[in-house]
């Protein structure tokens, strides 16, 4: 009973951090058509960033807001210093080819991801180091007995909480966050109701910038801080993507909390090394039992 | 023009530029010292597996993040073969050509579903997975210690022939008739029917649906293609000494399609000069640092640095990579 | 005042549009007609930015449109209403209308309220269904839908692309006839794009008949009616 609580509530935490990257990636998806494998490098710089401020003895929520703030900057930045440019390039023999138009974007990224991840490594010496959390990892305690959750999972448990609501508040409840919707389902009806899209498309990059930062600041915590370590996440969170529709929102959201519990039990209940192939056979089975996902609808999907 | 005569031409250029690849590596690596010869054996083994993504990426439009796992595959598949069944090298790297095109059909029948990005994640996991796997089956697969193979000394009539050969040297040979023959296969695939087949898929799925192709089946077709290729170089790889999950990382699959890209997707004259890159990038640059003094801890990151920037130059600038930039300056010459 | 002189609009090697020029005047309803393939729907595309124009102009009283965003295009007071009911499916039909309205909410919120209000006076079942999926509605209450979306931005000229397409006569007639009342009581200028010409020509003041990129007749509407030879040399009826 205690480890089936233990995986829960680990995997409750950690799916929470999986769904933030999932999200990540669907809202770039949907608004512009491209899988940012970027994501999660640009999350690990920021991360850095957070924690040369905290070295630098700024407090840890000076540092936290500092870090999504450079999350939102460099996505906008990616889109508008690179995937912009790129896909809107006509009369380019390479992208008038169908299969390149989707295949190109993918390069840059990887691109973006190398060049991230260097940069890391001789800014800051690509050592591991630890990253802090506002609270202590204990398991919280009632009277002498130890729950099966820790101050931690609650305080991650409780960000994404918010975040969530708050995004979901944005997307259905502001005009902006209709024109992003509108964008992603039929640009060329948004843009006939007078709708910058590119803007739209560059908050949408930038949101998935803060969204992935976030999770960076989350899971360093418990992973530690170096170039690579946030490569997993990146994985797991493409694979909560494809589980839940990459082009649903909330799909992609429950897409993470069933990875955080798939990962979490097969970590309690069968060993750690078994994770990658749990996650491969996972993501495999999605893609052969229902390719469009759980929430994903089959004529939006853009292939 | 006869259809027949055409292939015959065809084959002809082929066999000729695949016995002129073999003869220059013999004659550059005469002018190289033996660190140098066996990075001249790595670019002959690489390029195999590049001249996979040229295939894959270039002439169908599929891209894959995993081409290191499928090496990860034949390299396994022959060195098990090897030490416990006692099979011969020689006939260990054919099969794994066979094993790896298995696994491909397998890869290919979901790859066949999905396409872009979808398919490039796919692949991505895939490379994290497999080398992970060889740990899961330890007593199998021999763990993160992995199963020592080598090439073996080279045989006596060889010496007799011509001459005391290095390891290096050795090496070099094993690898190099492999070589030639992938550069023939894939000149064949791409100049035929089945090439033009495959560049319709890439360009337009509906038009080339609609004059009659069967998109999925020629989909899997190539990623079978692609992963025998893959397999081979990942068998060869293994044989330099070890097959372990730690010389097949994400890392290599990611190099491999730099490799393709800065060279040029879709040429194999490309595939060639980006495998060269890749290799000898490396080696040009820590002489460099050392030159400059430059300390270790940036230096270790400028490879990674440098290859990085090149992929987005070439993305930004020029997206048919080498092969192209040489096709415009020709073109502009001639007006 | 719309005029447009000389427009051309290529795709690779085609010219949709081969030097098109005519002047649809504020205040009337101007149709253009022409078969499938005429270029209809590329000068409509032409006038809202969506396709570049190759060479020629397009003049709304003195602003010069080629090589301005859609955005700004749209923002200037030209809404188009685009083929096929264009609506976004996903949305509901309320936040369609919202959408149409989005970039006059800061600039003018209170109008915006009215403009809402008014369009779903024009179109009452929109309004009863405001809250379901667009999706879900019918042909031609979708084609309202896409003209409502079109009208909450108050729009001086109004494109519409084939608005009867795919709608049962009766249908296509009543929005039509709305279009009409539209038009002779607020004084907006309409653009109208149609296949079917007894339709379009019933409640136009002018007529455009176009054929393979190339204006072939500029006339009256009364007149293209009557001109039977025209209609059987390009439409084939
Ligand atoms: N996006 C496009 N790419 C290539 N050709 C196009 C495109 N859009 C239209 N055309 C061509 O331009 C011509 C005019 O098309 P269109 O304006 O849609 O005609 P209409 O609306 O009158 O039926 C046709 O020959 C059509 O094939
Ligand atoms: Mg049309």
């Amino acid at each position: 009973m205690t480890s089936f609580l233990t995986a829960f509530f680990s995997g409750t935490a950690q799916g929470a951090i999986y769904a933030l990257v999932s999200l990540g990636l669907v809202l770039v998806w949907r608004g512009a058509g491209i899988v940012n494998f970027a994501q999660m490098g640009q999350a690990m710089f920021t991360t850095y960033i957070a924690s040369q401020l905290i070295q630098h003895s700024y407090s840890y929520w000076s540092a936290f807001v500092i870090a999504l703030i450079s999350g939102a900057a460099l996505g906008a930045l990616v889109d508008l210093g690179l995937m912009r440019p790129l896909t809107s390039r006509k009369n380019s023999q390479l992208l008038n080819s169908q299969s390149m138009r989707t295949t190109i974007p993918v390069i840059a990224s990887l691109g973006i991801l190398g060049v991230l991840k260097a940069l890391a490594g001789i800014f800051w010496a690509g050592e591991e180091r630890g990253f802090p959390s506002p609270v202590a990892p204990n398991a919280i305690k009632i009277g002498s007995t130890n729950l099966a959750i820790t101050g931690f999972d609650l305080f991650v448990i409780g960000v994404v909480f918010l975040t969530l609501v708050l995004t979901t508040i944005f997307f259905t409840k502001t005009g902006m966050g209709l024109a992003m919707r509108a964008s992603a389902l039929n640009p060329e009806v948004t843009r006939l109701s007078g709708i910058k899209v590119g803007s739209v498309r560059t908050l949408g990059w930038a949101i998935s910038g803060t969204a992935s930062s976030l999770a960076g600041l989350l899971v360093t915590p418990r992973t530690n801080l170096s170039p690579n370590t946030l490569d997993l996440l990146l994985i797991v969170g493409f694979t909560a993507a494809v589980v839940g529709g990459l082009t649903s929102l909330a799909g992609s959201v429950l897409g993470g909390f069933i990875l955080g519990y798939v990962i979490s039990f097969v970590n309690v209940y069968s060993a750690p090394e078994n994770v990658f192939i749990a996650i491969l056979i996972f993501l495999l089975l999605a893609l052969f039992i229902r390719p469009q996902g759980i929430l994903g609808s089959k004529e939006v999907r853009r292939v | 023009m006869s259809k027949r005569r055409e292939h015959k031409i065809i084959g002809l250029r082929s066999t000729l530029l695949s016995i002129a690849l073999f003869l220059f590596f013999i004659l550059l690596s005469q002018q190289f010292d033996p660190y140098n010869q066996s990075q001249l054996a790595n670019i002959a083994t690489l390029l195999i597996a590049v001249l996979s993504i040229t295939l894959l990426t270039g002439a169908s439009g599929q891209i894959s993040l995993g081409q290191g796992a499928i090496m990860a595959v034949g390299g396994y598949g022959s060195a098990l073969l090897v030490t416990r069944l006692g099979f011969s090298m020689w006939i260990s790297f054919i099969l794994a050509i066979f094993i790896s095109a298995l696994f491909g059909l397998f890869l290919g029948l979901a790859a066949a579903r999905l396409s872009g990005p979808y398919l490039a994640g796919t692949t991505l996991v895939m490379a994290l997975a497999i080398p992970s796997i060889a740990v899961r089956f330890e007593s199998f697969f021999s763990g993160d210690v992995g199963l020592s193979v080598d090439y073996g000394m080279p045989p006596v009539w060889l010496t007799n022939l011509v001459g005391e050969i290095s390891i290096e040297e050795w090496s070099l040979y094993v690898v190099l008739p492999f070589t030639a023959a992938a550069l023939f296969a894939v000149l064949n695939l791409s100049n035929t029917r089945t090439g033009r087949t495959w560049r319709a898929v890439r360009d337009n799925e509906v038009s080339a649906a609609l004059s009659g192709i069967n998109i999925q089946r020629t989909k899997v077709i190539v990623f079978v293609c692609a992963s025998g290729l893959a397999g081979l170089a990942g068998a060869l790889y293994g044989f330099r000494g070890l097959v372990a999950p730690s010389v097949y990382p994400t890392d290599l699959s990611l190099t491999l399609l730099t490799a393709a890209v800065i060279g040029g997707l879709r040429s194999i004259g490309g595939a060639i000069f980006g495998t060269f890159a890749i290799v000898f990038l490396p080696d040009l640059i820590e002489k460099i640092t050392k030159n400059l003094a430059i300390p270790e801890t940036i230096g270790n990151y400028l490879p990674a640095l440098t290859i990085g920037t090149l992929l987005l130059l070439t993305v930004i600038l020029n997206p048919r990579g080498a092969a192209g930039a040489l096709e415009h300056i020709r073109h502009r010459k001639k007006h | 005042m719309l005029a447009i002189s000389n427009l051309v609009t290529e795709f690779a090697s085609v010219k949709a549009l081969n030097g098109v020029s005519f002047q649809a005047k504020p205040g009337l309803i101007t149709t253009v007609i022409g078969a499938n393939g005429a270029g209809k729907s590329t000068l409509l595309r032409t006038i809202s930015g969506l396709e570049r124009a190759s060479s020629g102009s397009i003049k709304w009283f003195d602003q010069e449109l080629t090589h301005k965003s859609v955005e700004s295009i749209v923002r200037s007071g030209i809404a188009q209403v685009p083929e096929g009911h264009a609506v976004i499916s996903q949305l509901s039909v309320g936040e369609n209308i919202e959408l149409g309205g989005l970039f006059r909410k800061r600039i003018a919120r209170g109008d915006l309220a009215i403009a809402t209000k008014e369009v779903y006076e024009l179109f009452p079942i929109l309004y009863e269904r405001r809250n379901e999926a667009a999706g879900s509605l019918s042909g031609g209450e979708r084609q309202m839908l896409a003209i409502s979306r079109a009208l909450v931005s108050r729009p001086k000229l109004l494109l519409l692309d084939e608005p009867s397409l795919g709608l049962a006569p009766l249908i296509s007639a009543q929005i039509i006839s709305i279009v009409n009342d539209l038009c002779r009581a607020t004084g907006l200028t309409v653009l109208l794009v149609e296949q079917n010409a007894n339709t379009a020509l019933a409640v136009a003041d002018h007529g455009i008949l176009l054929a393979l990129g190339k204006v072939v007749a500029d006339l009256p509407a009364k007149e293209m009616i009557a001109d039977s030879s025209l209609r059987a040399a390009y439409l084939g009826y």
